[in-house]
């Protein structure tokens, strides 16, 4: 078929492959979609009057922050850890820590004495020495996120930088959640062990609930940014062929260090943000099961995208929390079918399936118009990628 | 007094030892040869374990479940790398996701069978009591029966992988598996097998320590855990490896629990592990793939 | 004719805006449950049942679910409670302390239960009390615990220490003449806070510690432990140990040689179900003390045997948490015939306490005081068969102490006091106390 060029074509194609090469940093329908769920769940505490549902969205949104962080190393760069929840956990604990004992001081524990409860039946008589500065919230705070960024950068320079990757910094993380775990529960005179630090005053009003959807959304920008900006790039290089990536020059180790900081304080973040909401930390917080759940979220939603985590993290465990009491054991079943669905059928995920078909569709598109114009558009050709332009072509033509 | 408390705890960390050779075995093999990450190796402990149970009530004891647990738990491994594993090999991190899932329905598939609560398995009536050997305490039969068997599968493990000629195409295929695949080697069938064979492994693991220990549906997740331990600080793809770990951790975590509490034992361990592989990142007796 | 009132109306709105948040935020199954739950609302009272069915707890926990659902039942048959059937709504909290506080709120808040009879562990306990305080509802405890505690919104109808162990300790001192203990646990608070009731009563009567110690949740070799016990020179092992270590434990005992001749073991844990899971050759002659055995000699009990057989299998074994998870829901079901409503306060002010039942162990009441229950103290050498011989058992029914006297004189639990009564009646936005302890 003979076709005229004119200018309308060129623009199009011109158009078009801006389009493909040039994504912008946050596309249109996230601002809107995100501005639409922002304000949906922000408006809550006005249409809404349950507080039980009030309360999920807080921790939702803190779960969606934890598996966003563990997209960050596994969906961006390659590295799974078993152990993400340590740093989820070790903020959680701090904060707990600090409210608890700023909560006995006004509020007797059920020994009737103003220490936590937990410290008392292991025969301690007053709060410890090293442990008074966590009483300053402040302090507290910056304990509760810098604690945990640093162990990460002390776990990533041992790791990392021995050349430690995959199934095994898989099981050495898990090593690490364990040994946390452990730690927890033998020092329960200064942890609550076994059962956890509980009963100590929360926040729970609307106040925060908007300051974690607040934390959220700058956390979602940060984790866009950072992987569509060059550093990004490097990660996606270093998680595809770590040796080509090394060979080009870049400092593989480092770059991975430097993410698993970012994660280790979002999930930090989170966990600290957790603890305030919930009034509740439990060791099982800090545990590997608790890093693998967060692992499937971001799978189900899509990892390797931003949206991904949240969207995996609100689907799976608003799931949960709906069917797992009417389905009770068959709940479990479920779940395990989910893990091995989404690795057998969908490897990307939700999101990441959409964004994919969105992707073909447009080059689908963009090829369509290029087929129609002049067929000598190199630089536009280079660009496509292999592997989905023969299906397209068929159903073009 | 104190010397025969030392020498006897020597003996206890032998029965240790051959308790996390036998678990860490059948993971050895999926883990070193088919590299695929089995997270549901402690649920094919248990099922293994609950085959035991089942040969038990039918009248049967642990010599007759041994090979039972084999061919169940085998066949049941058979299933899993047939319907899902097949597919993933190519992708090693994400065998862990899809056998978590394994994990999880087998557990609950489990419970539905045989309901939530713990099982019990009898030893076999000539291994009951024990022989005095040193100090107040006599050694239990069964513990010395938990070091031969841990034995003889090494040994098993060690013919079929360096005398048969499956064991020779394995070796190949985890050298290179593109070159084995050249030279007509059919891959997908020795990884099959290796996972069969793995599995089987594990049920025999479940059907051997199911009398000293309890049976439930949870009980297999800390066997999976101990069984990584030991393979990392062992070293994967080498046999000597899983005594070498199996050999520290046990006889670290006994002497030190003996010395302080189970607590801080176990808590030195981990990070012993951690130190070790620090220094050693591939595992005591690490196979050094060059790249 | 239905009229759209403003109140209505603003009522569907707000419910189909929170049904489109939750479309967007957690899925459409939400929209689901609730119209379920709605159907069937005005004709039945419902009750809360918040029970570990997966995880590492449901082993134990299923069996309270199932010693619940078929007192319900049974309720139900005889033609329920104010003319309406009980209608259990189960959750599952999987064994995880979070989940436990979780879905105690939503039992609270979405489906409005009368009250929650659910939980086994401490630490779940202490998950969901603050969440049980905060909203007012009433929750039903049905397992034995370490005391120290009474809170408004929380009956306690398993035993409390004075109950096993008052007796327990100087009978093994005078009638097995045993002084030397070996008090052995696994590591977090009920062991704890109980080998410190022990240590106190070996004081008082003359006994000995020779060492103690503790093991983490979940460890089942326990051979290092063993030795260290037969090198200790004790003649008594006091264990504490809880779920799948109490079978490992039993079984190592055994195999490295150790005899109850030689060395008994004595809890106020085991229980027949652990028993038969272990094999009944491991545990012969080692003692329990329990309120409860399945071999306890009373029409009741044989009729409850027979009764939970009959609903989940011949082989099914009764224990005695369970059996305080069945008359609890009968006490909940007299308190709420009682007062005619299902208003929480009126429960807990005059519903429950007080209320009296005929269970399989014997009568058992709920303190007027202390929200604790008066129960049979009993002393059972296991035997061949996998069952209890009773060697001792109370006089009469014993009054619950959540503060022992021994270890706390100064203290004591007591709703009635007036001190208490005034604190408790301001909403808990101002008065997060909601203990009934006063310092005497």
């Amino acid at each position: 078929m003979q076709q005229i060029r004119t200018d309308a074509h060129i623009r199009q194609v011109s158009r078009t492959v801006r389009n493909i090469r040039h994504t912008p940093m946050i596309p249109l329908w996230a601002i809107i979609g995100g501005t639409a769920i922002v304000a949906l769940i922000g408006a809550y505490p006005y249409y809404g009057t349950d507080a039980y549902v009030l309360s999920l969205l807080g921790k939702f949104l803190c779960y969606a922050i934890f598996a966003l962080s563990i997209d960050l190393i596994w969906g961006f760069t390659g590295i799974l850890s078993l152990g993400q929840a340590v740093y989820f956990g070790i903020g959680a604990y701090v904060i707990a820590l600090s409210l608890k004992m700023n909560y006995t001081l006004t509020h007797a524990t059920r020994y009737g004495h103003k220490i936590p409860d937990f410290m008392e039946w292991n025969g301690l008589t007053e709060v410890p020495h090293f442990m008074t500065p966590l009483m300053n919230k402040p302090f507290a705070v910056v304990c509760a996120l810098a604690v945990p960024t640093l162990l990460a950068f002390l776990f990533g320079a041992i790791t990392f930088k021995r050349h430690i990757y995959g199934v095994y910094c898989a099981v050495i993380t898990l090593a690490e959640a364990l040994i946390l775990q452990d730690f927890i529960i033998e020092y329960q005179a200064y942890t609550g062990g076994f059962n956890g630090i509980t009963d100590y005053s929360n926040y729970s009003g609307k106040w925060f609930l908007w300051f974690i959807l607040a934390v959220t959304v700058a956390f979602f920008i940060i984790a866009r940014v950072l992987t569509h900006s060059r550093v990004g790039t490097v990660l996606k290089s270093v998680r595809d062929n770590e040796l080509r990536a090394e060979f080009m020059g870049y400092n593989v180790a480092n770059y991975r260090i430097f993410v698993f900081c970012v994660s280790a304080f979002m999930a930090a973040t989170a966990g600290a943000m957790y603890a305030a909401w919930v009034g509740l930390v439990s060791f099982l917080d800090t545990g590997p099961v608790y890093s693998i759940e967060a692992v499937i979220w971001t799978a189900v939603g899509g990892r390797g995208t931003v949206v991904g985590p949240f969207v995996g993290a609100f689907l799976v465990k608003g799931a949960e929390f709906f069917l797992s009491g009417t389905l009770a054991e068959w709940w479990q079943i479920i779940v395990g079918g989910l893990f091995i669905a989404v690795v057998l059928i969908m490897p990307d995920g939700i999101v990441g399936s959409l964004a994919k078909w969105a992707r073909h569709r447009r080059r689908a598109i963009s090829r369509e118009v290029l087929e129609d114009s002049e067929p000598n558009v190199e630089a536009c050709q280079l660009d496509w990628d292999a592997g989905a332009t023969p299906k397209v072509q068929e159903k073009t033509r | 007094m104190v010397m025969q408390s030392i020498i006897t705890q020597l003996l206890n960390g032998f029965s240790v030892v051959a308790i996390l050779v036998i678990a860490a075995l059948g993971l050895a093999i999926i883990f070193g040869v088919a590299g695929v990450i089995n997270m549901a190796h402690g649920e094919l402990i248990m099922v293994g374990a609950y085959t035991a149970a089942v040969v038990g009530k039918a009248g049967g004891n642990t010599f007759i479940a041994m090979p039972v647990a084999f061919i169940v738990v085998g066949l049941l491994g058979l299933a899993i790398e047939r319907g899902i594993i097949q597919w993933i090999y190519d992708r090693p991190l994400e065998t862990l996701l899809a056998t978590w899932g394994v994990g999880i329905i087998l557990q609950t598939v489990i419970k539905l069978i045989f309901g939530p609560e713990l099982y019990y398995v009898g030893a076999p009536k000539i291994l009951r009591g024990g022989f005095h050997l040193i100090g107040r305490l006599p050694f239990p039969w069964y513990r010395l029966f938990l070091i031969v068997v841990a034995a003889c599968l090494m040994a098993l493990v060690f013919v079929v992988i360096f005398k048969t000629n499956l064991g020779l195409k394995v070796r190949a295929v985890r050298r290179n598996r593109a070159i084995s695949g050249c030279l007509g080697i059919d891959t997908a069938r020795v990884d099959m097998l290796i996972f069969c064979f793995g599995s089987g492994l594990a049920g025999v693991a479940g059907a051997v320590l199911a009398p000293i220990k309890s049976v439930s549906t949870t009980m297999g997740f800390p066997y999976a855990v101990d069984s990584y331990m030991v393979l990392v600080l062992g070293g994967v793809g080498n046999l000597w490896g899983v005594v070498a770990g199996s050999g520290l951790i046990g006889e670290a975590e006994t002497i030190l629990s003996f010395i302080f509490n189970n607590v801080i034992g176990r808590l030195l361990v981990f990070l012993f592990i951690v130190v070790i592989i620090r220094i050693v990142p591939r595992g005591i007796f690490g196979y050094s793939e060059r790249q | 004719m239905s009229r759209i009132t403003r109140r209505s109306f603003l009522k569907k709105c707000g419910k189909a805006a929170r049904a489109g948040a939750l479309l967007v935020g957690a899925g459409a199954p939400y929209v689901f449950s609730r119209n379920i739950v709605k159907a069937a609302e005005s004709d039945t009272i419902k009750v809360g049942i918040l029970h570990s069915l997966s995880g590492t707890i449901a082993i134990i926990e299923t069996s309270l679910h199932n010693a619940e659902l078929l007192a319900i039942e049974e309720i139900n048959a005889k033609g329920g409670v104010l003319g309406k059937k009980l209608q259990p709504v189960v959750e599952d909290p999987q064994s995880m302390v979070q989940v436990f506080a979780e879905k105690a709120k939503k039992l609270l808040l979405e489906d409005k239960v009368v009250a929650v009879l659910g939980c086994y562990t401490s630490a779940s306990r202490q998950s969901v009390l603050p969440v049980f305080e905060q909203y007012n509802g009433v929750l039903l405890y049905p397992t034995l615990y370490e005391a120290q505690e009474c809170s408004k919104n929380c009956f306690y109808t398993g035993a409390v220490p004075n109950q096993q162990l008052d007796d327990f300790v100087p009978w093994i001192i005078n009638t097995l003449g045993r002084k030397k203990f070996y008090l052995i646990g696994a590591n977090y608070i009920y062991p704890k806070e109980t080998n410190r009731e022990v240590k106190a009563l070996l004081r008082k009567h003359g006994g000995q510690v020779v060492a103690e110690e503790y093991s983490p949740l979940g460890a089942t070799e326990f051979s290092t432990n063993i030795n260290k016990i037969a090198s200790s020179g004790c003649d008594v092992v006091f264990s504490d140990l809880v779920g799948d270590q109490i079978v490992a434990f039993y079984k190592q005992f055994k195999e490295f040689g150790i005899t109850a001749k030689d060395i008994p073991i004595c809890t106020p844990i085991t229980t027949e179900q652990e028993i038969a899971a272990m094999g009944p050759e491991n545990a012969v002659g080692h003692y329990t003390s329990f309120n409860y055995f399945q071999s306890v000699k009373t029409p009741q009990n044989q009729s409850f045997v027979e009764r939970y057989k009959a609903r989940y299998g011949k082989n099914a074994v009764t224990n005695a948490v369970m059996e305080a998870a069945y008359f609890e829901t009968y006490f909940l079901a007299q308190a709420i015939a009682k007062v005619k409503s299902t208003d929480p306060d009126a429960l807990i002010y005059e519903g429950l306490p007080g209320q009296e039942f005929l269970a399989p162990q014997g009568k058992v009441k709920i303190d007027e005081k202390n929200h604790h229950t008066w129960l049979w103290a009993r002393i059972g050498r296991a035997n061949e068969q996998g069952q209890f011989d009773i060697v001792w058992k109370s006089d009469n029914w014993i009054r619950p102490q959540p503060w022992v006297p021994y270890l706390y004189p100064d203290k004591a639990c007591d709703f009635t006091d007036p001190r208490v009564q005034s604190r408790l009646k301001k909403p808990w936005s101002e008065e997060k106390n909601r203990s009934g302890t006063i310092n005497l």
